[in-house]
């Protein structure tokens, strides 16, 4: 047990928690906007994938790593606005619409690595590179803070910028309010002369800017490479963090770090002798716990305080 | 969806090249009427994993050129719930005449479909159908042939490899750590085999099983999320690991960037990964790469064929004196190993061959 203690008390495994939670924080960030904008984005798993597919081909071709970046995120928004566009101008179904770009990104992206690069793998024969790691000058210094800190990728500081940024655009900006009132009642936004399916679609180009971001990371920045499918799930655990975080973005943001920890905790004591199917249970159980514990306090507190005006 | 992509791009490519043959009007059974047999390999998951599935294709395409087969390719993608489907209407289109598929998930899906095609051959590879007929294969499976490897063995000599390597310090740069570490994609039966090898490997050249760190991939895409292998390697490298060897498909490719960050080693697998790698400071990483050589067991399937010597209704089990699993000794692997290690691992392959050497196995 003291050997658990140590590995969670060590500097190397909160760095981990760092790089683990970011794509996590990224992409529930976006799910948030989406989901407050009144347009659940169950695609964010399709946006991460298409993302981290257009950075790795683009930063690879070009020789650039920021304009792949920017295409992977760009990329991202548009599918972004392509959702809003099939539920807002052709009234599909949110749910159905996010499933079928999520499969739509699933073959885009192999077909067009197969197309490209003649591998069916990924694109791991193509140089690409990563994404600048922040160094501040002094941080390094410091005991275990530098060591956490030290190396850590550029996306990953904007993952924890990302809850802040959110926040402040939720709570202290024009745009945040009538986001909310949009999401939360849209006849209502609508009476009083909010440009309703504006604030939707620029709600969900942020939801994919963020989504793609995350992506962006996963082939840019953790690893140097797209592999096909390589977000292997982590859209739906953001998605997930999404209502366990209270649709708020303070809440949502402990939730994303949490199943950050919790995977990269599995990660740390699966090389000591746990079995592992009981190691790669943990960030699913925790969802289930996270999730029930989440369903309890609402009810508790009455189903007026938080209702997600979904769909 | 996702294995749609690339089978249209194939189905396009195939009809394209119909279409060049000259329009004979000819349709699919041209082929039959040109005497050559057909083999269409279904694969369950994708090609591109640079290790496993590229190995069984590269095998067949040789059989291709070399021996006069026709080849089709159908990918039914990593959606497990497409399989059993996918397998159906693959056994049922008259454009083959040996179904080829391999892993430890065909052998069901063979084993019901063989019987309802018995003037069709199949062929399974890294695992075997059961040929007693309690479960499916109602004909006991007499029109299939399965062929599996002794991955036991590869993973005895990696083991033995590393224990040698680290306890001579002849890793540079790594010098003072004597752990090293094995990187499986789930905790199944054929990994298990891998890590059981490595293990009486690592032990049997003097080394403790409390210095080889074990640890699974798991998740949604065990053998397809590199983030998380690098994650693991990462874990491993920094419990002072001076070796890890990844087991994961192309999950172990985060393996290669974590060793290279971190001035470490790793070892290949299945197919000569210091090759299939791009980036040189990854390459420099891998010591060797633990063949199972899929590929050369199925040409040579190709070739007993020809001669009718296909042992159909039984399985086969291939290792290191068949060829069908080894190491790689090639410049690199000389370069980073001193040449006692070499001849000394050289000693070691021979007694296993010779059967002076029994490695335990996870079947």
């Amino acid at each position: 047990m003291s050997s658990v203690l140590d590995v969670v008390l060590s500097s190397a495994f909160l760095a981990a928690v760092l790089r683990v939670a970011t794509p996590y924080l990224l992409a529930a960030m976006g799910g948030l906007v989406a989901e407050r904008a009144g347009i659940s984005n169950i695609a964010l798993e399709g946006q991460m994938l298409s993302a981290a597919c257009t950075g790795a081909l683009v930063a690879g071709y070009s020789g650039s790593v920021a304009a792949g970046a920017l295409a992977g995120v760009a990329v991202a928004v548009l599918l972004g606005l392509l959702l809003a566009a099939l539920r807002l101008e052709l009234g599909a179904d949110a749910i159905i619409a996010g499933i079928g770009l999520n499969l739509l990104a699933s073959g885009g992206t192999a077909f067009a690595v197969y197309t490209l690069l003649d591998d069916k793998g990924g694109t791991s024969g193509l140089r690409s590179g990563t994404l600048p790691a922040v160094t501040l000058p002094g941080i390094e210094d410091i005991p275990v803070v530098g060591d956490v800190l030290s190396g850590q990728n550029t996306v990953t500081w904007l993952a924890f910028l990302a809850a802040p940024f959110v926040a402040w655009l939720f709570y202290r900006t024009r745009f945040g309010f009538h986001l909310r009132a949009v999401g939360e009642m849209p006849d209502a936004a609508a009476s009083v002369g909010i440009a309703v399916r504006r604030v939707q679609y620029a709600g969900l180009a942020l939801s994919g800017a963020l989504a793609g971001l995350a992506g962006v990371f996963l082939s840019m920045g953790y690893v140097s490479f797209f592999v096909r499918d390589m977000t292997a799930g982590r859209g739906f655990i953001a998605l997930a963090a999404v209502f366990l975080g209270g649709l708020r973005p303070w809440g949502v943001f402990l939730a994303a770090l949490g199943f950050g920890a919790a995977e990269a905790l599995a990660v740390q004591l699966g090389t000591l002798d746990v079995p592992p199917q009981l190691v790669s249970t943990i960030p699913y159980a925790l969802t289930l716990v996270a999730l029930a514990l989440y369903a309890w306090r609402r009810k508790r507190r009455g189903a007026a305080e938080v209702a997600p005006a979904s769909l | 969806m996702r294995s749609y992509g690339p089978g249209a791009a194939v189905a396009v490519a195939g009809m394209l090249a119909l279409a060049a043959c000259g329009g004979s009007g000819s349709d699919d059974s041209g082929s039959a009427s040109s005497g050559k047999t057909r083999i269409k390999l279904v694969v369950n998951g994708g090609l591109g994993d640079k290790s496993f599935f590229d190995s069984a294709y590269e095998g067949l395409k040789r059989a291709q050129s070399k021996l006069g087969y026709e080849l089709k390719v159908v990918e039914l993608g990593s959606d497990r719930t497409k399989w059993e489907p996918g397998f159906e209407d693959a056994a049922a289109a008259d454009d083959y005449d040996i179904l080829a598929a391999g892993t430890f998930d065909v052998t069901d899906y063979i084993g019901e479909l063989a019987p309802q095609y018995p003037d069709k051959k199949f062929w399974v590879f890294d695992s075997a159908v059961d040929y007693t007929g309690k479960n499916g294969c109602s004909n006991k499976c007499e029109n299939v042939y399965s062929v599996t490897f002794k991955q036991n063995e590869g993973g005895y000599l990696a083991g033995f490899l590393a224990e040698k390597l680290v306890a001579e310090e002849a890793l540079k740069g790594a010098e003072s750590l004597n752990k090293v570490g094995v990187i499986g994609g789930v905790k199944i039966p054929v990994i298990e085999d891998f890590i059981v090898g490595f293990k009486a490997g690592f032990k049997a050249a003097g080394g403790k099983n409390s210095d080889v760190l074990v640890q699974y991939v798991g998740g949604d895409k065990p053998f397809g999320d590199p983030a998380k292998g690098k994650e693991i390697s990462t874990a491993m490298y920094g419990r002072g690991a001076a070796l890890v060897w990844p087991v994961a498909g192309l999950s172990g490719l985060g393996t290669f960037e974590s060793a290279a960050g971190a001035g470490r080693y790793t070892f290949g697998v299945d197919s000569d990964q210091y090759q299939t790698l791009t980036d040189s400071a990854q390459k420099d990483t891998v010591v060797t790469s633990i063949l199972k050589n899929v590929g050369n067991a199925l040409y040579q399937a190709a070739e007993d064929d020809k001669k009718d010597a296909v042992k159909y209704g039984a399985v086969e089990s291939v290792g290191l004196s068949d060829d069908a699993v080894g190491y790689v000794d090639d410049d690199h692997f000389r370069e980073l190993v001193p040449d006692g290690i070499r001849s000394d691992l050289q000693e070691a392959a021979d007694q296993v061959k010779s059967g002076s050497v029994t490695v335990p196995s996870a079947f």
